[in-house]
């Protein structure tokens, strides 16, 4: 798993990313109760807003750390936007996006840089 | 500023925000697991960051209700009441709740935010009618314990509790320290709260979080918040400010057409008969967006008002808020607000929130 230093995390399978937040802002969001996605076929730009988690403080956007198409999203989360607080790295997940450009892949941080990167 | 509980808020692992100055705990751990708690539960709250000023004097019942919009002349001793102070413009100055312990001693609840504003305002208007006013802010601290369970539970630490009655207060024992406890509360559960000396108190909060943990947990702001937003209640600062008067409020039941004088009382007369008088009503959001205040209010296309809080309803499970359009708001208005460049449509109920279940 890879992250951004805006606390998005991105997995690989094929040419298919996963998408979600991080343990540490599901953390620092606190209990999420909205959800908004991207429509699937939308393509987005590395760096684009792409969604937005509303907790009960405020609502915060989530940037794109990929580019590609959007190929799915979690429509669980509509019903159960519980789901990113209490698996944020797994059932929490977010879009899977069709990678545009695996590259971009190099400039996202490991688990281990990502770690001590939040707790600087 | 801190509370005499920060170090227990810390050790509890609380999330500390600024609030009015004062470093609070926001949640302890969620807050919508905290409210939900409390509705089923118990919860504790350290709310030490409001504060009392006493009132004393034979003419005490007579300068309170020259400050107050309610009738304090009503009161008897050993209940306590809502009311707001308006200033001569008749806006909002606080919401507070006034203690009667004698006609000749009370003691006023006030907002944090308002200590010393509400203090000084005290002194101002007091000269007249020779009281003695006293700011209690140092050495004491106010919990709240609220929740279906919160009678069994105090009980168990304290004698006395069953003769209270809503809005009653008595002092009361506990190993030894005198505290004085209400049948008050922010939250619509049944709860109290309760004020005397911070070691006391402190020693209290310690003992039922150690010994009833399974049924008592901490309480942060943002879940008081949410609980007081599911019953309708006015916060000052949203609902009522200096730029907000009474009459125009959730609050304008506490507006009696009183015989005798109080501050206030012409301007809010002229105001209640306005013609395109502002007022406040309740919606429920067609989707779960959150309306957080200051965002704009159309009804029927038009703007005319604004949020004045909006929230999450743990109950409800739905995005709710408090709005304040000019005249009056109907339940079959269409209401709708722009977050984030769309349009959320809602719909007008009736307070509390939590009887739309």
């Amino acid at each position: 798993m890879h992250y951004s230093d805006s606390h998005e995390w991105v997995k690989i399978t094929n040419s298919t990313a996963t998408v979600g937040v991080s343990q540490y802002a599901q953390k620092e969001l606190g209990d999420i109760v909205h959800i908004e996605l991207p429509k699937v076929g939308v393509q987005i730009k590395r760096g684009q807003e792409m969604a937005v988690l509303e907790s009960t403080k405020a609502a915060a956007d989530v940037y794109a750390p990929v580019s590609g198409e959007i190929a799915e999203i979690n429509t669980q989360l509509q019903d159960h936007p519980e789901l990113i607080n209490e698996s944020p790295e797994d059932k929490g997940w977010l879009i899977r996006i069709n990678l545009g450009d695996p590259t971009e892949m190099e400039s996202l941080m490991d688990e281990t840089t990502y770690e001590g990167f939040v707790n600087k | 500023m801190k509370t005499f509980f920060y170090d227990e808020h810390l050790r509890l692992g609380a999330k500390i925000v600024d609030f009015a100055g004062w470093q609070m705990p926001i949640t302890y751990e969620s807050a919508v697991k905290e409210h939900l708690w409390v509705r089923e539960n118990a919860g504790l709250f350290d709310i030490s960051h409001m504060a009392k000023i006493w009132v004393e004097g034979e003419k005490s019942e007579a300068f309170l209700n020259y400050l107050a919009t309610n009738h304090v002349d009503k009161l008897v001793d050993g209940k306590a009441q809502y009311t707001v102070l308006c200033d001569e413009e008749g806006m909002a100055v606080d919401d507070v709740i006034i203690y009667r312990v004698t006609c000749e001693k009370y003691f006023v609840v006030v907002n944090a935010s308002n200590r010393k504003k509400d203090f000084n305002h005290f002194i101002k208007y007091g000269k007249p009618f020779d009281v003695k006013i006293t700011a209690d802010f140092e050495g004491q601290a106010i919990i709240a314990l609220q929740g279906p369970q919160s009678e069994k539970i105090l009980s168990k630490y304290m004698v006395g509790l069953d003769a209270l009655g809503f809005m009653g207060f008595k002092e009361l024992s506990y190993q030894g320290d005198s505290i004085i406890v209400a049948r008050t509360g922010y939250t619509g559960e049944k709860g109290y709260e309760l004020y005397g000396e911070e070691k006391a108190l402190l020693d209290l909060w310690k003992n039922i979080l150690d010994q009833d943990n399974d049924v008592v947990k901490p309480i942060g702001l943002a879940a008081r918040d949410s609980l007081r937003l599911e019953m309708g209640f006015a916060l000052y600062g949203h609902e009522l400010s200096d730029q907000i008067s009474p009459v125009e409020s959730l609050a304008a039941w506490v507006v009696k057409s009183k015989e005798v004088d109080f501050l206030g009382k012409a301007a809010l007369g002229k105001l209640k008969k306005l013609e395109n008088k502002r007022s406040q009503r309740a919606v429920i959001f067609d989707e779960n967006a959150i309306a957080r205040p200051p965002v704009d209010v159309l009804i029927n296309g038009e703007k005319r008002g604004v949020v004045t809080s909006g929230g999450f309803s743990p109950t409800l499970k739905r995005s709710i808020a408090i709005v304040m359009v000019n005249g009056i708001l109907n339940e079959s208005d269409k209401v709708s607000v722009l977050i984030r460049n769309r349009e959320v449509t809602a719909k007008v109920v009736k307070l509390p929130f939590i009887k739309q279940l």
